[in-house]
């Protein structure tokens, strides 16, 4: 097949589009025809995470990924907003520890870390938790608010 | 975008019958896509139809005494996180635990891993010093093969076009560890690495080394100088430099040869170090 069409279930929406070629990125897909800029391409070779995404709860690099392969399965991004409360969390720590300088990487940070809490719960130790960031890159270099963003998230554990 | 077809059989017999259709060279096979992928889109490779396998039923975690088989799609954070693989394959789990990243190993594949045979692939050492063989399917049956013997140069495996590797086959839990040097810990590859594993049936160790040229390599010098189960300092230091004078290391933009054999002696005491420790090991 050269394309077709796909259906997900984007951030709670039913998402459709007919004739997505064979081989179509996620990450374009969410960017291109959903809209959803909030997914960043960064270096497009799986080697940086700013286009990190949550597929069926675990995180997954957009830009390496078919989105026919993942058809019909749930995706999660950055704009998921309430639909998950742990992402929430995530976001909220992010902002009262000033955990962002240009942003660029901050979405692939913020859905990754979701990924692990969703995965893990409150086992989630600090170390799972900074192993699951790091294949985040941050140009700006941001690492120190990002890590007190981690111990944020740890001291207040549900 | 580099365009192609994409085909997901339902069957192993699909999905030869897809790779004939597309032969000779016309076909790639997708399992995680994290290493085919980039390779498209920078024209290494430049197939005309992708194979995916992802309906094919071979997410897979078998034990059988003290054997494991591993299913070639499963993916590789499904293994780090299996309690008894982490206990009882140690060096196994460390390994992949070293591969690119959290996220990269919800799609990577062991199998995909063994079978694009990266001449820096972090697991290829750890399945050398555990004796794996690859279980590889095809047209005209079924056929098993050390993986020492599968992996033939870099990019180079012993596959047929209408081949697939269904699972990598352990014949024992082993004590095991995996060590290597790189300039970034995660999402880098390592400049040298080395695997170790103690067979607790014979005692014998077994000690292989990546990041040389091309391909990861047993260094049986190595481990015949640590003798039987736990060794001597004295042993530990003749197989350290066993391994640094068994290999021709390579120079290239991430280390000099000089510094790769510098790195290999050290990381072979550390992993001896960490085996000798591990649960189950054979005194």
């Amino acid at each position: 097949m050269t394309g077709g069409p796909i259906a997900l279930r984007v951030n709670g929406v039913e998402r459709r589009a007919s004739d997505v070629p064979a081989s179509e990125r996620l990450l374009d897909t969410l960017r291109w025809r959903f809209d959803l800029k909030g997914t960043k391409e960064g270096c497009r070779t799986g080697g940086c995470g700013a286009c990190t995404v949550l597929v069926d709860g675990e995180s997954t690099l957009s830009c390496l990924t078919l989105t026919h392969e993942v058809d019909g399965r749930a995706v999660a991004t950055i704009e998921a907003g309430g639909e998950s409360p742990t992402m929430e969390r995530v976001r909220a720590a992010f902002v009262a520890e000033g955990a962002l300088q240009c942003g660029y990487c901050t979405p692939g940070f913020v859905v990754a870390l979701t990924g692990l809490l969703e995965e893990r719960g409150r086992a989630a130790s600090r170390d799972e938790m900074l192993e699951a960031l790091a294949g985040n890159l941050c140009r700006c270099t941001g690492y120190a608010a990002i890590g007190r963003a981690v111990e944020r998230l740890r001291a207040e554990a549900p | 975008m580099v365009e192609f077809d994409l085909v997901a059989p339902r069957s192993a017999d699909e999905a030869f019958a897809a790779l004939r259709a597309a032969a000779p060279d016309g076909a790639a096979v997708l399992a995680g896509g994290t290493d085919l992928l980039p390779d498209v889109d920078e024209g290494r490779q430049r197939p005309r139809v992708v194979v995916s396998l992802r309906h094919l039923p071979w997410r897979t975690l078998d034990w059988a005494g003290p054997s494991l088989t591993i299913g070639s799609t499963l993916p590789l954070r499904a293994l780090e996180q299996d309690p008894d693989l982490v206990r009882r394959f140690p060096g196994l789990a460390e390994a992949i635990r070293d591969v690119g990243s959290v996220a990269l190993r919800h799609r990577a594949t062991l199998g995909g891993n063994v079978v694009r045979a990266a001449p820096t692939s972090d697991l290829v050492p750890v399945l050398l010093a555990l004796d794996a063989e690859v279980e590889i399917v095809g047209p005209r049956g079924t056929r098993r093969l050390p993986v020492d013997r599968f992996v033939r140069a870099s990019r180079r495996v012993d596959l047929g076009p209408e081949e697939l590797v269904r699972a990598v086959w352990f014949p024992e839990a082993r004590p095991s560890a995996y060590r290597w040097q790189r300039v970034r810990p995660a999402n880098d590859i390592s400049q040298v690495a080395v695997a170790a594993a103690c067979s607790p049936a014979d005692r014998r160790w077994r000690i292989a080394v990546g990041g040389v040229a091309p391909r990861p390599v047993r260094i049986p010098s190595a481990a015949e100088a640590l003798g039987a189960g736990a060794p001597t300092a004295a042993a530990v230091a003749r197989a350290a430099r066993a391994a640094a004078d068994a290999v021709a290391f390579p120079t290239d933009r991430r280390a000099s040869a000089d510094y790769r054999r510098h790195l290999v002696a050290t990381l072979v005491e550390r992993v001896v170090d960490a085996v000798v420790r591990a649960e189950g090991f054979p005194r």
